[in-house]
């Protein structure tokens, strides 16, 4: 089959995921949608459905008609900053075959100590959030040794120890934050405010940027994704990563440090998770106020096996993500319907993409017929001759 | 002289015309094929790996759908959509590879999914040990009905499997590649068993590749090459040769030209190796002796008398209750592997799914596997991507894979273009020994003679070579001096395999004849 065809059948597959799951969301709008007769209730579906697709990018308004906002695309792209890092976390975790779904308390924990290094370490600006982030990042590589030493010396489900590791960092923090390291003078849980020093700024200064938080993360985060698809598919490191992935006992044949390689796989997963986590922290907040999971972690999972684990599309699912979730946070706020449906059309597209067999009845008829012609090509060639 | 022409639609159990199948991954496995099967035959399936045989038979059987062609069993057309329509209109497969559940016992694998109910829930364990008995006494195949699955013998499987078949009604049984996996005595009880069947008006497909099996007990036989059928044949018109050159193409040159060997140093010494496994069997019985630079030395033996486990401890699957083994005088047991490959250690493993290749990778990808760390291969802390390219490409043409490009994932290529990737790595790292362990095994004419080929030029060149295979023709073809193992000891070393006969080798093999222990020490060279 040519790379042409396939590319055509990926986009066509994508294409369908996406409107099906719409179709299902619409059904769901409907029913949920507020309104006496069924005029009124497509009506409010046709406004939601408006919301939802091009709200992200344009703002309705009786006076003044459709418009640009170019606020809204800045905040789509700031929210890809941690789920960007999460997602690649997850890719070059997954990509080793282990199943470690810690890159959700990673990124807590990563904020965490990010904001401590804000808050407590004294040093110039510049040098400030690099340090912090470095050291939030490292902090979580070491944590995530816990499930890859588990696995690899002892073969414990890394699953299930990761898993299990998110809720003890989660309340480790919550612990050290009520007992000794919250402001006393504030109304609610939250640290000492940040260190100016530390601050990460937005790209450009003007209200749509800073307002957004529009930070140099993102720089970084495009950044790193070169960088992981690099080490992914151009280095040596990568490569054992993946083929270990594919095929552990084939690895250890050949000769590679299996045991070496999926704790190293982790380490980089934790510290991208960790890292983008104080990324997070220093761009969007001036304290740190989180007293729960953020669910990044989650999302990065979702991300990584829309990519497919290969960490250059990881911005592509990244923003589909976070316009899915823009747009149905404005179908709440404009058209009275509930921002949970997120989740359910999250799910559908989500089953879709792993449905393996999926529309393979038209690929079957594409390998047909590529096959097909590559035999009429033989045979003309041998007539030919 | 292709016949059927003359008969009747009535004559036969089954037809298939015009069948063509392409796979989602693009391959034409089948074109065009027609396929008739006649009441009460044993009827050959023959070709190369490749070939689309089990691609055939796996439409008879419901397994996959053809993309084009028509089915007719018993004069009625079908769409086999699924194994349980082929079933339920008499139709049976044994597969190459077994599909029994190891934990369950013989008679609740007899009657998976067909279970006999006491209660509802439960399986009725007498009245399932009964069926087995009853069938097992009727068609005279022997098995165990109580025992699990996992203790016996590969033999016993397949009467499970025939059985399992057979309690379904079948009365067309296809059996894909039913010798590959057994020994020759078992082989032998196999033919009296499928004899016995045809003689009861079962009709029998039977899928091999070895010349002197389909001489021996089919009527007919149909030949594929490349995804066609070649014709169909009466098993008594036509001679091996003819077969041959049918399912290839050409004469194969069955033996392989060599020079005499030249042995110098010694590479690889094992010494006093014993090894007893987990149910306290010993598979490995004080064994020594010495490959030499130069030399071939080949293993024969049935298998399942310790061949396997001594392969394992030379490349660290496995570790020995005592002895040593040492590369050119360094002991390697226990060492990991990638240090084993540094000492200039390849192996071609038996598994070659399981060890050999990473079916999900890229051809290039699977070449470089070994040497992926290697300075040549790399720029500081990136790939050298124009090395590895010229590295694979080069891979590919000498050893002649056939395949699209060196992106095209191994999993798609045929078992002996899937051998080439792999013995195109092995043999291409400098290699001072090279372990073969079955390296030609269930892999076409072609590939098998282009690998014997390279193991000879290489040992010429100076490497040493020790060459694991239960096949008798290739161990006494290819080898300078031989060892015949049995009960995991050493039960003989022929110095020079010129006069061995198959006889001799066959008396040691099955434990009739043993060497006495000076004449097994001459194995070793000190
Ligand atoms: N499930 C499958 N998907 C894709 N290709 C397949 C599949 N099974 C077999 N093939 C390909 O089809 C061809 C014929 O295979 P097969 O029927 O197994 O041959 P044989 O049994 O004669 O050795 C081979 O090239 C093989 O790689
Ligand atoms: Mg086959």
């Amino acid at each position: 089959m040519t790379k042409r065809r396939q590319m055509r059948f990926t986009i066509i597959r994508s294409l369908v995921a996406i409107l099906i799951a719409l179709l299902v969301a619409t059904i769901l709008i409907f029913i949920s949608a507020a309104g006496a007769t069924f005029q009124d209730k497509l009506e409010a579906t046709r406004e939601a459905l408006k919301q939802m697709l091009a709200g992200p990018l344009f703002r309705f308004s009786k006076k003044s008609g459709t418009a640009f906002e170019a606020k809204r695309l800045a905040d789509i792209l700031a929210a890809m900053i941690p789920t960007i890092f999460t997602g690649l976390s997850v890719c070059v975790m997954f990509s080793a075959n282990q199943f470690n779904l810690g890159a959700e308390g990673g990124i807590m924990l990563g904020a965490f100590i990010t904001a401590m290094a804000a808050i407590y370490m004294p040093l110039f600006a510049g040098l400030h959030p690099l340090v912090a982030v470095l050291l939030g990042g490292a902090v979580v590589a070491v944590v995530m040794l816990l499930p890859a030493l588990l696995k690899t010396k002892l073969n414990v489900s890394e699953m299930v120890c990761s898993l299990m590791l998110n809720y003890i960092i989660m309340y480790v923090i919550k612990f050290l934050m009520n007992t000794y390291l919250a402001d006393k003078s504030r109304g609610q849980i939250m640290s000492y405010a940040f260190r100016e020093t530390a601050n990460i700024p937005p790209i450009i200064n003007n209200s749509v940027f800073s307002g957004a938080k529009l930070t140099w993360g993102f720089v970084i985060a495009i950044l790193a994704v070169i960088l992981c698809g690099l080490f992914m598919y151009r280095s040596r490191w990568g490569y054992a990563i993946r083929m270990i992935g594919i095929n552990q006992d084939f690895a250890k044949y050949s000769g590679m440090k299996v045991g070496g390689v999926i704790v190293l796989s982790q380490l980089l997963g934790g510290f991208l998770a960790g890292a983008g986590g104080g990324i997070e922290m220093l761009g969007r907040y001036t304290n740190f106020s989180w007293s729960a999971l953020p669910g990044y972690g989650w999302t990065g999972i979702t991300i990584a096996i829309l990519a497919g684990n290969n960490p250059y599309m990881v911005p592509l699912a990244a923003f589909f993500m976070a316009y899915l979730s823009k747009g149905c946070d404005l179908m709440a706020t404009y058209a009275k319907v509930p921002a949970q449906l997120i989740d359910i059309v999250q799910g559908v597209i989500f089953l879709f993409f792993a449905a393996e067999q999926f529309l393979s009845g038209y690929r079957q008829k594409l390998v047909v017929k590529s096959a097909q012609e590559e035999i009429e090509m033989a045979k003309a060639q041998k007539e030919g001759i | 002289m292709p016949d059927g022409k003359t008969l009747s639609a009535e004559e036969f159990v089954v037809q298939m015309k015009g069948i063509t199948k392409v796979y989602p991954n693009g391959v034409a496995a089948n074109q065009g094929v027609d396929f008739n099967l006649r009441r009460g035959e044993i009827h050959a399936l023959m070709g190369e790996n490749g070939a689309g045989k089990s691609t055939l038979m796996k439409m008879l059987f419901g397994l996959e759908q053809p993309t084009s062609g028509e089915i007719i069993v018993n004069g009625e057309k079908l769409e086999l959509t699924s194994p349980s329509v082929a079933i339920a209109h008499g139709i049976g497969m044994v597969h190459q590879h077994f599909m029994l559940v190891p934990s369950l016992s013989v008679a609740e694998n007899m009657v998976l999914g067909m279970v006999p109910r006491k209660s509802g829930i439960f399986i009725d364990r007498a009245k399932a040990i009964e069926i087995t008995r009853e069938y097992s006494e009727k068609f005279n195949l022997k098995v165990e009905p109580e025992a699990k699955v996992v203790d016996i013998p590969v033999g016993m499987k397949q009467k499970v499997e025939i059985l399992k078949a057979l309690v379904r009604g079948a009365r067309i049984l296809i059996m894909d590649e039913p010798t590959a996996v057994l020994t020759s005595q078992e082989t032998a009880e196999l033919f009296v068993e499928l004899k016995n069947l045809k003689n009861q008006g079962y009709t029998i497909v039977f899928i091999s590749h070895k010349l002197n099996e389909i001489m021996e007990i089919t009527d007919r036989l149909t030949i594929m090459r490349n995804g066609r059928s070649m014709g169909v044949y009466n098993t008594c018109d036509v001679t091996k040769e003819d077969i041959s050159r049918l399912m290839v193409g050409r004469d194969v040159v069955l033996s392989v030209q060599k020079d005499k060997a030249v042995p110098g140093d010694t590479v690889l010494k094992i010494r006093d190796l014993e090894y007893v496994n987990e149910w306290h069997k010993k598979m490995l019985d004080k064994v020594s002796f010495d490959v030499r630079k130069g030399e071939i030395l080949g293993i024969a033996g049935v298998e399942g008398n310790g061949q396997k486990e001594l392969v394992d401890m030379l490349f660290n699957f496995n570790v020995p209750n005592s002895g040593t083994v040492t590369v050119n005088g360094v002991n390697i047991l226990g060492m990991p592997q990638r240090k084993i490959r540094e000492l200039g250690v390849s192996l071609v493993p038996e598994d070659r799914m399981l060890y050999g290749i990473a079916a999900g990778a890229s051809i290039e990808e699977n070449v470089i596997s070994d040497r992926a760390s290697e300075k040549h291969l790399n720029n500081g802390p990136l790939f050298n991507m124009k090395a590895i390219h010229e590295e694979a490409d080069r891979l590919i043409k000498e050893y002649t894979v056939l395949c699209k490009s060196r992106s095209q994932h191994v999993g798609m290529l045929s078992g002996g273009n899937i051998q080439k990737v792999v013995v195109a790595r092995e043999f291409s790292n400098d290699p001072v020994l090279i372990l073969a362990d079955q390296p030609t095994r269930g892999i076409d004419v072609g590939a098998t003679e282009f690998i014997r080929k390279k193991l000879v030029e290489l040992s010429r060149s100076g490497i040493a070579v020790l060459l694991v295979s239960a096949d008798l023709n290739e161990v006494m073809e290819l080898s300078d001096s031989l060892i015949v193992m049995h009960n995991g000891q050493i039960a003989a070393y022929f110095e020079d395999t010129a006069g061995l006969t198959d006889e001799i080798m066959g008396e040691y093999m099955l434990g009739l004849k043993k060497q006495t222990e000076e004449e097994v020490r001459r194995a070793c060279h000190d």
